[in-house]
């Protein structure tokens, strides 16, 4: 009875039960073909947009110092080719559009609304049942994940997990901490959308836009985008990433002396969105100064405003990536875990203070013991858990094999494997790090078939320290790749341990040589970091571009004869520190810098890779 | 909708920032109108007493300034701009004798979404503002004399969105059909932030450039 005068009061309160129907909505349709209006914005649509024109964009004066380093050649790198395009601007590209709903079958409630943009061919799904946002260790796409609800004759859309993309194409950048929220109204045969972006990262306040799409009243034929990445410039070496020095972007005044702008107003900012600013570049000298300020980095050096996704609240975590495998993270590095009819095989052990949650974790997703454990790194927060993940398994493949006979343990726990380094470092510690690799090897790959996928296990050195590994499941196609890739910090470049910039880019290239995408740089094959949220390959792709362009800057100094505090004082991570900097902790982006010095001037005891 | 507004000039900014002559990128002008905003010369609408061209209904909304928004009675909404000091009244009620100023004669209903078919539980939920204004005078779209004339018609819808932080905005849909110097209707829109109280709000006359 209570049940039933529970249920009444819901229903007169207006709340219906959300499962398993979901809520029951309804609103304005927007369902069509649709193309968007070219009147306002004129030649600011898909990959248009001319060099330093950022008026009206609430840019941070990192993401400027990232626009004004991006050249358009930066296009011809293989993984920019065929990007995605992020909501908002997915709303700018010249194509065609269609909308429509995604209704349960049987009960006609309204599950999804699909937007559908012919360039890029994205496909967004805006959830309109109820369903929570993804947790922040989870990919991230191009499109995002939105959901839905209307308000009056209003759909609200808030999108989350966003990949890095474009707030204008032209080098005006939207973070990958991006959210954004739309609205969307129809009047007639137009709708209204007015997106509002709000980026901890590159934008110093909400950018707030409209765009407009007209109802086409004939379907149109052209639906598809081809796309395929390929060479573009014969020769070019794959650690070639196109950008412009701080100050040295030849184009700055182009667009401002093409228009009358005042060079103030193409370099964008929060202020040159107000009525208020024309009052401002009144004066024309003040003005002039104040743009040129805005060309090098200045003011204090700045921390990451990017979320740690590791949820950090001592439990484990489990997302599945793909196909046989998963990722455990929370405590420390991330943990892979692939499944299958044989025993668990696992990549890192994490720092070991949740080892016996991790084993419980691994015992839910596999019926039989830890099998096989990679370490890729001798850090402790990949190896912490060694000794009690290997004590909770066991290796039947050596059990009552001919070499049993001559080990007593033979079979006893997991087997650890890693590079011969690993096992020496963990050695060589005081006291010993417990349960180091007992299968190591030195410059091959290790390959085995488990699972029913084989699994290649490869020596990357040099790059964060010298007994790096990476493994790839090559039937779910996913790679753990350890520190050498990470989404939340620079890489830990440990050079006294064999470190380098140039191993670690090189490493980072032969991880883009081993994926592939679905379509546009998004899915395919799927990454799982040292320590951040699974990605695919755009990320590992834009680290690497980081790196180099970094490198670049720092190895242009060095040849200027600059030291290491001039290097540093010039701030050469400026417009990346807002996403992976930090001034405080075990690795600060002052260290990160001295890292690459003594990489490039070759003080790491080691000789510089050509 | 009351209160006052700041445009946030984050469409067309260069257009409306830094207008040039014979820089109508976007506007679908028929070639009578190309070869009026080529021929604008600000100097002769200055000494015309026509400062106020660029001012009119269609182009005074996507001007860069402040909005204040009032009613000026039951029937008539009041809006303010402070760019060219210039008054638009929306008349709720029957026109009657209004227009022919750059403001034109404007009248207003509000959309309601309706119930929809059969069995539709959800109550008729609120809707736009949708103001048709008529009988302007001849002006400029944007302050470089980009035309249009006496018998263009302007639809405009008024919506209104708030953001989780509690920001507010009003986004404006304008159609503007104008037989005289456009090939198609022209459809744009703007938005403006919701602002506490009157900063900022500094009347000044029509510039003619």
């Amino acid at each position: 009875m209570k049940t039933v005068a529970l249920m009444l009061g819901l229903f007169v309160l207006g709340q219906e039960p959300q499962a398993p129907l979901g809520p029951l909505v309804n609103g304005m349709d927007f369902s069509g073909s649709w193309q968007p209006a070219r009147y306002q914005d004129s030649g600011l649509g898909t990959a248009a947009g001319a060099l330093v024109d950022y008026g009206g964009i609430s840019l941070n004066d990192a993401s400027r110092l990232y626009a004004l380093s991006w050249p358009a050649s930066r296009q011809t790198v293989k993984q920019q080719q065929c990007m995605g395009y992020v909501p908002p601007y997915f709303w700018y590209a010249p194509g065609n559009y269609r909308i429509w709903e995604d209704r349960d079958p049987f009960t006609q409630r309204l599950v999804a609304i699909k937007f559908y943009g012919q360039i890029a061919q994205g496909e967004r799904t805006v959830y309109m049942d109820g369903r929570p946002h993804p947790p922040a260790y989870a990919p991230h796409t191009f499109t995002g994940f939105s959901t839905g609800k209307y308000d009056g004759n209003i759909l609200t859309v808030t999108t989350t997990h966003l990949k890095r993309g474009w707030v204008r194409a032209n080098g005006v950048a939207q973070s990958d901490e991006a959210t954004v929220t739309e609205h969307y109204v129809r009047h007639e045969d137009i709708i209204t959308i007015f997106g509002v972006t709000n980026d901890p990262v590159f934008l110093s306040e909400p950018f707030t836009k409209t765009s407009i799409m007209l109802r086409q009243p004939k379907d149109p034929d052209g639906w598809l985008y081809a796309c395929d990445d390929s060479e573009q410039i014969l020769g070019r070496k794959n650690d070639y990433v196109p950008s412009h020095f701080f100050g040295q972007n030849p184009s700055v005044q182009e667009y401002a002396n093409k228009n009358k702008v005042p060079l103030l107003g193409a370099l964008g900012g929060a202020e040159t969105m107000s009525p208020d600013f024309l009052a401002k570049v009144s004066e024309a000298a003040g003005a002039d100064a104040a743009s040129r300020a805005k060309l090098l980095p200045s003011g204090s050096q700045q921390a990451s405003r990017a979320k740690d996704p590791t949820p950090n609240d001592g439990e484990i975590h489990v997302l599945h990536v793909a196909g046989n495998v998963y990722m455990l993270t929370g405590d420390g590095a991330n943990i892979a875990v692939q499944t299958g009819p044989q025993g668990a095989f696992l990549v890192d052990t994490g720092a070991g203070k949740l080892s016996d949650k991790v084993i419980d974790a691994v015992r839910k997703l596999s019926a039989k013991p830890i099998q096989f454990i990679v370490n890729t790194s001798f850090h402790p927060d990949h190896i912490g858990g060694n000794a009690k993940l290997q004590a909770s398994g066991a290796d039947p493949s050596l059990t009552g094999s001919f070499f049993s006979n001559q080990f007593t343990d033979a079979g006893q726990g997991a087997t650890i494997i890693g590079h011969q380094n690993v096992q020496t470092r963990m050695e060589k510690q005081n006291p010993p790090a417990a349960a180091p690799p007992s299968d190591t090897y030195f410059e091959d790959r290790r390959r085995k078939y488990h699972n029913g996928e084989p699994v290649e296990i490869f020596p990357l050195q040099n790059a964060i320290t010298d007994g790096d590994s990476i493994v790839h499941f090559r039937k779910s196609d996913v790679i753990a790749t350890g520190d050498i890739f990470t989404t939340t910090q620079y890489p830990f470049i440990d050079v006294k341990n064999g470190g380098s910039l140039q191993g670690e880019i090189q490493a980072l290239n032969f991880i883009l040589d081993r994926t592939v995408y679905v379509h546009d740089e998004d899915g395919g094959t799927m990454i799982i970091p040292g320590h951040g949220r699974v990605t695919d390959e755009w990320e590992v792709a834009e680290y690497r571009d980081m790196l180099v362009i970094i490198r670049d800057r720092v190895q242009a100094m060095i040849k200027s004869g600059a030291t290491l505090e001039q290097v540093k004082a010039a701030r050469p991570t400026a417009d990346y520190d807002v996403r992976f900097g930090a001034t405080t902790g075990p690795w600060t982006t002052d260290m990160f810098v001295e890292a690459v010095y003594q990489s490039l001037t070759g003080l790491t005891g080691l000789t510089p890779k050509k | 909708m009351t209160g006052y507004w700041v445009s946030v000039v984050t469409e067309d900014w260069r257009w409306r920032m830094f207008p040039n002559k014979g820089d109508y990128a976007g506007v679908p002008l028929n070639p009578e109108g190309r070869r009026v905003a080529d021929g604008w010369d600000p100097g002769k609408d200055q000494a015309a007493g026509e400062e106020c061209k660029a001012y009119g209904t269609p182009g005074i909304m996507r001007i860069p300034g402040r909005f204040h928004i009032t009613w000026q009675d039951d029937q008539t909404l009041k809006i303010e701009a402070d760019a060219g000091t210039q008054t638009r009244l929306l008349h709720f009620g029957n026109l009657q004798n209004q227009g022919e100023g750059w403001q034109g004669a404007s009248k207003a209903e509000w959309q309601i979404l309706p119930t929809g078919g059969r069995g539709n539980a959800v109550a008729s939920q609120p809707g736009s503002l949708k103001v048709v204004t008529t009988k302007m005078k001849a002006g400029y779209l944007r302050r470089n004399g980009v035309p249009y004339s006496a018998n263009a018609m302007l639809t405009e819808y008024y919506d209104v969105v708030t953001e989780a932080n509690g920001d507010t905005y009003l986004v404006l849909t304008s159609k503007l059909e104008d037989p005289t110097y456009l090939t198609e209707p022209m459809v744009t829109a703007a938005h403006f932030k919701k602002q506490a109280g009157a900063a900022g709000w500094k009347p000044s006359p029509c510039v003619a450039r």
